[in-house]
């Protein structure tokens, strides 16, 4: 073979020679030690230097000269010593004299698989990979707006004219609040293939539409129109839009529950940007971007009013039902008890997230609590067997709420009061008073969400829960996360110092189930048991739903 | 020396002596390992190696564990399946919500024994068979 590899040694030993033999096309170039470092990088075809030399000087020298011309170093050592000299050197490989033939060849084997990247190589990838990482975005894979800007230039030129859509996902931060990062980013994949379907699927139409992802939880739409088709007008970019959100919404249903898809609302802001010569064009469409986000931004808030005169609505006519979601046992999965979930009766309110936040910004989370708590607790003679616990969620606000408590419930000891780590408290002193009260009236507590990181082991010491519902994002997956396990057992601990029980919840999956079982979890919740089923809605309230 | 056809780990640490001898006990179990001496490097051998399992100390000058956890798990491809096992005294329950911000797999205690290490590294491949057998 005329272009083989050379393998540069100074030693003169016949077993490397028979380990150069078993590699294929490979020869030998033998230096003495003292002339090994200055032949490193005369002798074509040089792929890895193998050093035998005692000298700590040529040793280093040679290395040095190695790893600057991006060889791979294979050491061969006499004692410990050297060894660690040769360790020090980040050597890629070092073996101990005497080694057999077979035994070099698969060093140096190593070594070449090794091969040390030289330095300048290694940032040249480094950037390289940050670089692509700026162009698209690795999540969702659609490209960033730089990319777009440029894809777009020379149609828009051409044109004259763009129309820039700015799609608002609202909530989308809701999701990874409550579920964690994990699930937003499953989340935001799932849109992002819906986006990318969608557009597919609306291909022949002889306009072009091109994506961008913000980084954030956004999307940009550019509509160039093809030469000689008027642009998309607004009742096409209305309808258009309106099929693209029952298609992401679809999708997300599909993929990650109602309860998820219930959450979010798209709001899409349009501007229509016409080429100007004078002015660089990165900024119009940087305007029109600003200007489509704005557009956007207002339907929202106009969405937001028209869902605060749905409360209002909904708070006169009671127009709130409760689904009871299952919590059992771990070991026996025999109900323990339910946790009343709180759901708007008008579409726009089904989700408790979406009704509690119109409520907080309409100041009117008193009366939406009175509501949610009063029909949570008809459920305790109309859905709950006897001996069986509610579970209801409170909001700190509400301990400051002066007819909280006053709702003559008979039995109060099978009430669980789950009061959310999410919130700060902020008034402690009161807020434990309070507390006081309503446990000497038989209420029991819940920490919920706990481990989620707004509060440490100390503070849900303090409020001496008799549960502890472990947060959502530790349960998901946590059959595949170590980390999460460890956690989850620290908190098992804990609860059982502290006379407490643990309750997860979100468990989806058998694996997830098995999983906090075996690490003591008392109780369970989620749908890998379980859906929440509603109490039948009164004739009253669908009339509500009807009328509205 | 690799002759079992056991996947690639790669370990990073700016400490030689902690690595080497991580390597050195991996190696005799047969691993393939590579060595990475801070956060740059380790990231620019990342698709090199491909490895399975990523040793990850956290405290490195430059580009921390924590860092180079998260670009590794962001990557397109390799991300999905490459478990990052981080080497650190994470004895906060604050240090282990951040390793799982980061997509964190699992966790070495500093100072750890070699026994421990060896078993959380085939707890995590065994995790990885199980999740690419379903």
């Amino acid at each position: 073979m005329i272009t083989s590899s050379v393998l540069l040694t100074d030693s003169q030993d016949e077993s490397i020679a028979l380990a150069i033999e078993r590699l294929d096309g490979w020869r030998l170039e033998r230096r003495t030690s003292a002339e090994l470092p200055a032949a490193i990088g005369t002798v074509a075809g040089t792929r890895a230097v193998y050093v035998c030399t005692n000298d700590p000087t040529l040793l280093r020298a040679t290395v040095e000269r190695a790893h600057g011309a991006g060889l791979p170093v294979v050491v061969e050592c006499e004692d410990e010593a050297e060894r660690r000299r040769a360790v020090e050197l980040r050597v890629e490989e070092w073996l101990l004299r005497g080694a057999k033939p077979d035994e070099i060849a698969a060093r140096l084997h190593a070594a070449l698989a090794r091969g040390t990247p030289t330095a300048a190589g290694m940032s040249d990838r480094v950037e390289r990979v940050e670089y692509e990482r700026m162009l698209h975005d690795s999540l969702t894979g659609l490209p960033t707006l730089p990319v777009m800007i440029e894809r777009s230039r020379a149609r828009f030129k051409e044109r004259g004219e763009i129309v820039v859509l700015y799609f608002n996902f609202v909530r989308y931060s809701k999701i990874e609040e409550i579920y964690g990062w994990e699930k937003l980013d499953a989340v935001l994949e799932t849109t992002a293939a819906a986006v990318r379907e969608f557009l597919d699927d609306t291909a022949p139409n002889p306009s072009r539409l091109m994506v961008s992802f913000t980084n954030d939880d956004d999307f940009i739409f550019f509509h160039v129109p093809a030469t000689g088709v008027a642009a998309a007008t607004e009742g096409e970019i209305t309808e258009m839009v309106s099929r693209l959100q029952r298609h992401v919404q679809t999708r997300i249903e599909a993929h990650h529950g109602e309860e998820i898809a219930a959450l979010f609302d798209i709001y899409v802001g349009r501007a229509h940007v016409y080429y100007n010569p004078k002015i660089r064009l990165e900024r119009l469409i940087y305007r029109g971007i600003r200007e489509a986000a704005n557009a956007a931004r207002s339907i929202e808030q106009r969405e937001r009013a028209r869902k605060v005169a749905d409360l209002r609505s909904s708070l006169r006519e009671r127009g709130v039902y409760i689904d009871y979601h299952p919590i059992v046992y771990a070991d026996t999965e025999e109900i323990f008890g339910y946790e009343a979930l709180a759901r708007g009766v008008l579409r726009s309110l089904r989700s408790p997230e979406v009704m509690f936040e119109v409520a907080e910004e309409a100041d009117l989370i008193w009366e939406l609590s009175r509501l949610c708590r009063g029909r949570a607790l008809e459920g305790l003679e109309s859905h709950l067997r006897p001996g069986e616990s509610l579970f209801i969620n409170v909001d700190p606000h509400d301990f400051s709420d002066p007819l909280f408590g006053e709702n003559e419930v008979a039995n109060p000891e099978r009430v669980v009061l789950e009061i959310t780590e999410r919130t700060a408290i902020k008034d402690y002193p009161k807020f434990r008073e309070r507390l006081l009260v309503l446990r000497k009236m038989g209420y029991r507590f819940a920490v919920d969400d706990a481990g989620s990181g707004y509060a440490g082991l100390g503070s849900i010491a303090n409020l001496e829960p008799d549960f502890i519902k472990l947060d959502i994002s530790l349960i998901n997956a946590i059959d595949t996360n170590f980390i999460k396990q460890n956690l989850v057992e620290t908190m098992v601990k804990f609860a059982n110092d502290h006379g407490a029980m643990v309750i997860a919840e979100g468990v989806e999956r058998a694996e997830e189930f098995m999983a906090v079982r075996n690490l003591g979890v008392h109780l369970v919740q989620g749908f890998f048991l379980h859906r929440p089923s509603a109490a039948a809605v009164p004739r009253q309230m669908q009339q509500v739903a009807k009328t509205a | 020396m690799a002759q079992k056809n056991l996947p690639p780990i790669l370990v990073v640490d700016d400490n030689r002596d902690n690595a080497d001898i991580i390597r050195e006990y991996l190696e005799t179990r047969g691993y393939p390992i590579t060595v990475a001496a801070n956060g740059e490097e380790a990231l620019a051998l990342f698709e090199t190696v491909k490895p399975a399992i990523v040793l990850l100390d956290v405290m490195m000058p430059g580009r921390d564990g924590w860092e180079v956890c998260r670009i590794m798990k962001q990557h397109p491809e390799l991300g999905r399946t490459v478990r990052v096992i981080m080497v650190t005294a994470l004895n906060e329950l604050d240090d282990k919500r951040e390793a799982l911000q980061m997509g964190a797999d699992d966790y070495v205690e500093k100072p750890f024994d070699l026994a421990t290490l060896a078993a959380t590294v085939q707890r995590n491949l065994a995790m990885q068979r199980t999740a690419k057998a379903s």
